[in-house]
Order: C-alpha cells, then structure tokens, then sequence
C-alpha cells in the first residue's frame, strides 16, 4: 500500500476510535435533551467532577484503574443528581432559556469548585492502559484508544438495550415523544427525569475517566474543551437522536485526526468548524435530524 | 478610583457584546457566536490604530463595518437554520474567527517592539490611548458615549416600524410574510448591525486593554455574552445592559469575597433565572412600565358593553 493511503487508514482508526469518545459525550447531551427537551450546559463539569472525584482513592489508597472508574461514575452521579435538583426541578415550565442559564450557573459553581480543591494546576492521572503502542498489521494503535472504543461499544450496548428492551426505556421514549400523553397513562414524568439524570451522568463519569486517561492529566479547564465538542457532536447529529451523535461523533474524530496528519494542529479544528457550520447549513437539521424543532 | 474606572469600562464593553446578542435574538434567532464579531471589530481596530497610523474614531468605524459586512455574510447561511441549531452553526462561525487569529501573522517591528496580530501570542501593544496621554477616566467617556450613542439607536428602533418588524418576525415569521415584511432582509439586517455593535465593543476593548488574544474570545466570553440578555431580560435593550452591569459589577465587586466570589456568581444566575425565568426585565415589565409612564385612558362606564 503506498506511503499516504497508509497513513489515511492509521488516522481513519485513530479517528474512528477517539471520535467514539466524542459519540458518548454527544449521546450524553442527546439522551437528557431527547427525553427532557433541554440542554444540559453543566454536562462536561460533571464529567469533569466524576473524574477528579476518582482521583480521591486514586491519590489516597493507589487504588486500581477499576475502581477508579467506579468512583469517577459514583461521583459523576452525585453531582449529576444536585445539577437536576438545582437546575431543573424547581423551574417553572415554558421558558426555553432559562435551562440554559441555571445550568451555566451550575457550570460555573461546578468549575469553580474543582478549581478550589486543586488549585487550577494539572493532576497526574492514572495509566491504567500502558504506554506502549499495539502493532496490527502495518498499523500502530494506542491502547488507550482502543479502551475508549471498547467503552463506548459497552456503554451504547447498554444503552441500546435500556432504551429499545425495557419498560424504563419504553417510558423514556414515551416522555421523549408525546410527555403529556405518557403522564396521562401512568408515566411519572420526575421519576424519568430524575432516571434519564441518573442514566446520563453515569455515562459522564465512565466519559470522564477515559477523556482523563487519554490526556493524561486531569485539568479543570477540560470542561469546557468537553463542553465545545459535546454541543457541536450533538448538534451535527440532530439534537435528540442518538444515532446521531454516535455518527457525528465518529465524523468529528476522524476528521480532526486526517487534518491533524495532513495538515498540522492549527488547521485542525478550523476544518473542524467550518464543517460544522457547512454540515449545517446543508441539512439545518443534522445528519440524523428528520425531527427538526 | 482607577479601579472602578476599569470596572466600568468592562461593563459598558461588555453591555455592547450583551447588546448583540439581544440584537439578533428580536429577529426571532439565536446568536452563540457574536464574540467572533467582537475579535474581528478588535483585530481590525487595533490595526487601524497600531499598525497603519489611523485616529482612534476611524478606527472603531472600520472595525464595526468589517464586522457588520460579515454578520451580512453570515446572516444569509444561518436564515437556513434555526434554533440551538442556529447557536451552535453560529459557535462554530466564532470558533473560526478564534482559529484563524490564532494562526495569522501581520506585524511591524515600531521602534523596539513586535506590532500586530502575532498568532498565539496575541495582538499586543495597541497603545494609542496610552500615547495620546488619554486617562482611564477620558477613555470611559468615550466608551460611556459610545455605549449611550448605541442605547439611543435601540431605543429609537423599539419605536419604529423596523422594531415592530423585528418583533413580528420574531414572533411569527409566516404571519409576518404575509403582512407583506421582508423576513429575509430583516433577519439578515439584524445579523449585520448585530455584528457590528460586537464589532464596536471589541475595538473599545483592544484599546482599552492594548492587547487581545484568541483566548479571550472563547466559549467563556460566548457564555457571558449569551448570559447578559437572557438574565437581564429580553424585554426591552434595557435588559442585557442591565445584565452587563449586574454581572460584571458582581464579578469584579465581589473581590472582597474573593475565595467565594464565583459562587456567588453562578448562584446568583441560578436563583434570579428560578424566580424571574424570562430574565429580569421581561416582557410583561415593560408593558407595566408603559402604562405607569403613559396610562391609557379609562374606558367610560357607558361603553362597556
């Protein structure tokens, strides 16, 4: 195989395995704003939180890679519970914009409080996955990359089956579709919602941990790096629709690791974002928008 | 003294970002890149002043016009999308401006210093203000003019028949259309003078700081620019200028507290949107300030039927 077609197939792998990184932060987006109809803009601080929360054992007891993430999905929950209970439960229906508010208000207190208890410098994080590159075949692969295709792989499984084989998934979809028709049948709407926080949060923190393993060191200014890639992902695929985002996640990865090879870092995101604003303009709904809102 | 007086001037810049935003929201859409605007009246200010020898005046002009001109650009792709689609379409519009400051070079070597755009290290030593000897006092004046000089402009807009056609669009567009306005034209206007009002509020910037870099016009100065008008209220252009000087009065004052200061920040938008969710001067505000200062007349015993 000649020289380029090789290295374009090494950056399509690299691409396809951290764009699925970018698919669970899109799909956490979705899934909250497909059931509940609004944006969560605390969503990458609480993967952020899940993240530094399990570096507490980690720092502590030097506790393994397993229970590391354990904790990070403990304390994504947590915080993804008080995000649902400031900033949501007790605010009046009907207004499209202040969602957007509270939870910019929680990414602020959230950030805030990370910044507090590190003092805003890079913590080492754990490398549970080695630094060795994996040869297969004439290509080289990361091992922790390929730890955050197998994630994802788990985690949209799990997903899949929640959403399309049980009676939870089916009361979420319902929510989703028509809220009011499924309180009328017996759904309790604060129960899904509270159940849909729970669902995405621990996906933050499984996000977390894998987002904090790739980098290396976990920094608090992450969030909004998590923050800028889950809105445009979730965006690109069509706000609401999961399939969506898994594919403009994988899209969004693939893409900046071709330009990344081809044409250095600085052109990188540029590509990235002027794709996006194209992508849009193309279809106004997303790759995956037939429901346009 | 000097202090507050920096305080200020980052209100009255910031209320113009605020401003913005408001701009394109009464056209019924939704803005999440008018920082993009802001980089580009401040790139282009700061050149005029800095690099080619210009007054400070046409300078700011030239960077609005640029910024206005792009807005247009940008007004025609985004009349396609709507929504948080729209946001984000936009976000990405600003994320380029940001990118491609990042990575252009153009400067002059003026006396022993490097001038200009200069990628990642920014665009540093815009010292016209300095030179010219202006204190910190005299160049709030001229943002306090210019910031009053735009309030007029919106005000005067609140009471004309292009306001009411924003206001129509916005609340309805096919109803609009068919009251025979020109939805195209009126959203794609709002996007250009919305560009350049941001554009205005970056070139007062670059001379206030004399120095800009990508970094300061990131997603946090698209948040706090979103955050103005949404809390202030999208009532009336009082809103996110109330906003402006709420937030960022409250960020800076706040340094008595310094250990707890953002918290009190972020708690306090979470609060005022709980209990005031349509911000704080929202629509049914204004109409109650309308009658208080204009009270219609009584309508007669006998009339009703």
């Amino acid at each position: 195989m000649p020289r380029i077609l090789l290295d374009a197939t090494e950056q399509l792998l690299n691409g396809l395995m951290y764009g699925s990184l970018y698919a669970l932060i899109g799909g956490g987006f979705t899934i909250l704003f497909g059931v509940m109809r609004k944006l969560n803009l605390a969503y990458g601080s609480t993967i952020m939180a899940g993240a530094y929360v399990s570096l507490i054992p980690f720092y502590l007891f030097g506790v393994p890679a397993w229970v590391m993430l354990l904790s990070s999905i403990a304390g994504a929950v947590a915080v993804g519970f008080l995000v649902e209970l400031v900033c949501f439960r007790f605010l009046r229906k009907g207004h499209e914009l202040a969602p957007l508010l509270t939870t910019i208000g929680m990414l602020i207190v959230i950030d805030e409080a990370i910044v507090h208890a590190t003092g805003a410098v890079g913590l080492e994080y754990a490398r549970p996955f080695g630094e060795e590159s994996l040869a297969w075949g004439p290509f080289l692969v990361r091992p922790d990359y390929l730890a955050i295709l197998v994630a994802a792989l788990v985690c949209f499984s799990l997903i899949f089956f929640l959403i399309h084989r049980t009676r939870l998934g089916r009361a979420m979809r319902a929510v989703a579709e028509r809220p009011q028709a499924a309180q009328i049948l017996g759904v309790s709407l604060r129960r899904i919602n509270v159940l849909t926080f729970a669902l995405t949060s621990a996906l933050a923190g499984v996000i977390g941990f894998f987002a904090v393993v790739s980098v290396g060191a976990a920094r608090p200014e992450m969030a909004v790096w998590l923050t800028g890639k889950g809105l445009v992902v979730t965006v690109l695929g069509g706000l609401g629709s999961l399939r969506g985002a898994i594919l403009g996640g994988l899209l969004l990865g693939v893409l900046e690791f071709e330009t990344m090879w081809f044409l250095g870092t600085s052109y990188r995101d540029i590509l990235a974002f002027l794709l996006l604003f194209a992508i849009l303009v193309v279809r106004p709904a997303g790759l995956a928008g037939a429901r346009a809102t | 003294m000097d202090y507050y007086v920096a305080i200020a001037s980052i209100v009255g810049i910031h209320a113009l970002l605020g401003l913005s935003v408001y701009l394109v929201a009464i056209s019924g859409q939704m803005s999440f890149g008018q920082q993009g605007f802001f980089a580009i009246g401040a790139y282009l200010a700061g050149m005029g002043t800095a690099l080619w020898g210009l007054p400070l005046l046409p300078s700011l002009v030239l960077g609005a016009l640029l910024a206005g001109l792009i807005g247009i650009v940008v007004g025609f792709p985004a009349l396609r999308v709507r929504g948080l689609y729209l946001a984000i379409a936009t976000y990405g519009f600003g994320e380029v401006v940001r990118l491609v400051f990042l990575n252009i070079r153009y400067t002059k070597t003026i006396g022993d210093r490097v001038v200009g755009p200069n990628g990642a290290e920014g665009f540093r030593h815009v010292r016209y203000v300095f030179d010219r000897g202006f204190t910190g006092l005299q160049f709030l004046g001229i943002i306090a003019a210019v910031v009053a000089g735009v309030a007029v402009l919106f005000y005067l807009l609140d009471r004309s028949k292009l306001g009411a056609m924003l206001r129509a669009v916005e609340e309805d567009e096919v109803a609009a259309a068919t009251v025979g306005i020109d939805v195209t034209r009126v959203k794609v206007l709002a996007f250009g003078a919305a560009g350049a009002v941001a554009g205005l509020g970056g070139g007062l910037f670059i001379h206030f700081s004399s120095y800009i870099d990508h970094d300061m016009v990131a997603l946090p100065l698209a948040i706090a620019s979103i955050t103005y008008p949404i809390l202030g209220g999208l009532g009336s252009f009082v809103g996110p200028i109330l906003g402006a000087v709420l937030l960022v009065s409250l960020t800076e004052g706040l340094r008595v507290l310094h250990e707890l200061r953002m918290f009190v920040y972020g708690g306090l938008i979470i609060v005022t949107m709980l209990v005031r969710p349509r911000g704080l001067v929202d629509e049914a505000l204004v109409l109650r300030a309308k009658r208080w200062v204009r009270p219609r007349p009584m309508p007669r015993g006998g009339d009703v039927p």
